[in-house]
């Protein structure tokens, strides 16, 4: 661990949502404990259903756990505001949303008194030159428009980058510039990145740790290496031999 | 000269005939609803202007502000219903057309532009709650299907830690604008596509048309001012029954 990384920042302890849905009652995520520390990344993965993505909205308060607490900084996220916690734990969904109008308006929607210099500064973090900054953002890729939405979410100088499948509907080229990307993000600001992913490939190439999820609970974890060749749960082997639907 | 009697409304009731068979013909299922529409409006214009005729004559404050009171219920009940989606719809729509249709007449009763007389009042308040219900139902519905469909662009917002009102701050104005379109429509075309029913409804009864014209941009005022507020203070209410106090959707 490097020094940054010793921290523990983000801690659910016994974390549960229950949620109904057409009259059934479901827990999306089932009694989860896990402590993140500072400076790491962390793959989350499952089958679909697991719970997954559930668990990313409860870190960034889009939804509150019906039980347990979750801590940040060694506070519950309760005792945050949460437009100020959004920031610092920043969420990136799996299709980037970009506000009308022009990639630079979408940085300006996050800070307002940002300089065009902070643009620029922003826009090459993530791979684009600043000639991005005027285009319209109909007119982007869908990988551009994911890098935009991290630049987008970077300008906000967040602690935590909480990423649900954020290459999902890339190309695997694109796919692989954008975990290098993150990769690099993670190591230049001793960023935490809690990353949904279905590939397990993709969680071999980021490294760091991994979290299995089964039923919205939390199976099995350990570092991504181990896990994902020698996993130790039988949940965790059948996930391997993609068993696990 | 338009003779009125109810010899010359049960003989107009042959367009209704006309309409009946003209549906039937092209198989259009409304031919119920046109029948129990065509009596139903008969049966209650009958007795509101039995109604009116009496409270006219009594001139009675009570009997005028009952008359304003059940305006409001039913266009409040009307209107709610639009608002299924969450619960206090009847309330949320009472409140919003009794502060814009009470704010509007009381201000021109105070600025002595209309006589706080029965025949003044009830109909006036009449155009007013009507028109207004019209918006608040509008809004009500263009927020909710909004907000639902653009659910992502909301959370989106919403995670890059924007409040409930700067994320939703969109779709509340564009709710507004819906539910004034009919107003504002009607004043850009007013006189030019076709006379206002008040006007014509006076120029019929043997009203100067120059008066008529005076009374109708009193109205078209007191509609837009009307519609307005209510529509404002309905937005305001129902969009924030879509988050909770930590600034979560949830719609």
């Amino acid at each position: 661990m490097t020094p940054c990384q010793d921290t523990v920042i983000i801690e659910a302890r016994n974390v549960s949502r229950q949620v109904t849905a057409n009259g059934n009652i479901k827990k999306t995520v089932d009694n989860f404990s896990y402590a993140f520390h500072k400076g790491n990344i962390y793959n989350i993965i499952g089958p679909s259903g697991a719970g997954k993505t559930s668990f990313l909205r409860l870190l960034n308060r889009l939804d509150d756990p019906t039980e347990g607490k979750i801590l940040y900084q060694n506070n519950r996220l309760e005792s945050y505001q949460p437009t100020q916690l959004r920031k610092n734990i920043s969420l990136i969904f799996q299709e980037p949303y970009l506000f009308p109008g022009t990639v630079g308006t979408n940085l300006e929607f996050c800070k307002s008194d940002c300089t065009q210099n902070e643009i620029k500064f922003h826009l090459e973090r993530v791979g684009l030159n600043f000639q991005f900054s005027g285009k319209d953002v109909s007119e982007l890729s869908v990988g551009e428009k994911q890098r935009v939405a991290i630049a987008r979410s970077l300008i906000l100088k967040p602690e935590v980058l909480l990423l649900d499948e954020p290459t999902a509907a890339l190309d695997p080229t694109s796919s692989q510039t954008i975990e290098r990307l993150l990769l690099s993000l993670i190591k230049e600001f001793c960023l935490t990145a809690i990353m949904v992913t279905h590939n397990p490939e993709q969680a071999k190439r980021m490294g760091g740790f991994t979290l299995l999820m089964v039923s919205g609970r939390l199976v099995e974890d350990g570092e991504t290496a181990e896990l994902l060749t020698n996993p130790k749960t039988e949940s965790g082997q059948k996930y391997i031999r993609r068993e696990l639907k | 000269m338009i003779e009125t009697g109810y010899v010359q409304v049960l003989t107009a009731f042959f367009l209704v005939a006309l309409a009946f068979v003209l549906s039937r013909i092209k198989s259009i299922p409304v031919e119920k609803e046109m029948a129990f529409g065509s009596v139903r409006t008969f049966i209650q214009l009958i007795a509101v202007g039995y109604a009116l005729e009496f409270i006219f004559n009594s001139e009675s404050f009570y009997l005028v502000l009952l008359s304003v009171l059940i305006m409001l219920l039913v266009a409040s009940y009307t209107a709610g219903e639009r608002a299924r989606m969450f619960k206090g719809g009847f309330i949320i729509s009472f409140i919003s057309l009794s502060v814009g249709s009470l704010v509007t007449l009381g201000l021109m009763l105070a600025l002595r532009i209309i006589s706080p007389e029965a025949r003044y009042i009830i109909p006036l308040t009449g155009m007013i709650i009507s028109n207004s219900m019209n918006a608040v139902s509008i809004t009500f519905d263009r927020i909710g299907s909004d907000l639902k469909s653009n659910r992502l662009e909301v959370e989106t917002a919403l995670s890059l830690g924007k409040s409930w009102r700067q994320a939703s701050s969109r779709f509340y104005r564009d709710a507004i604008r819906a539910g004034m379109i009919s107003i504002l429509n009607f004043m850009k075309t007013a006189g030019i596509v076709a006379l206002p029913g008040a006007m014509t409804g006076m120029i019929l009864a043997g009203v100067s048309p120059l008066k008529a014209v005076l009374i109708q941009i009193i109205v078209a005022y007191m509609l837009l001012s009307s519609v307005t507020i209510s529509s404002l203070a309905a937005g305001e209410i129902v969009i924030r029954k879509y988050f909770n106090d930590v600034e979560q959707f949830t719609g």
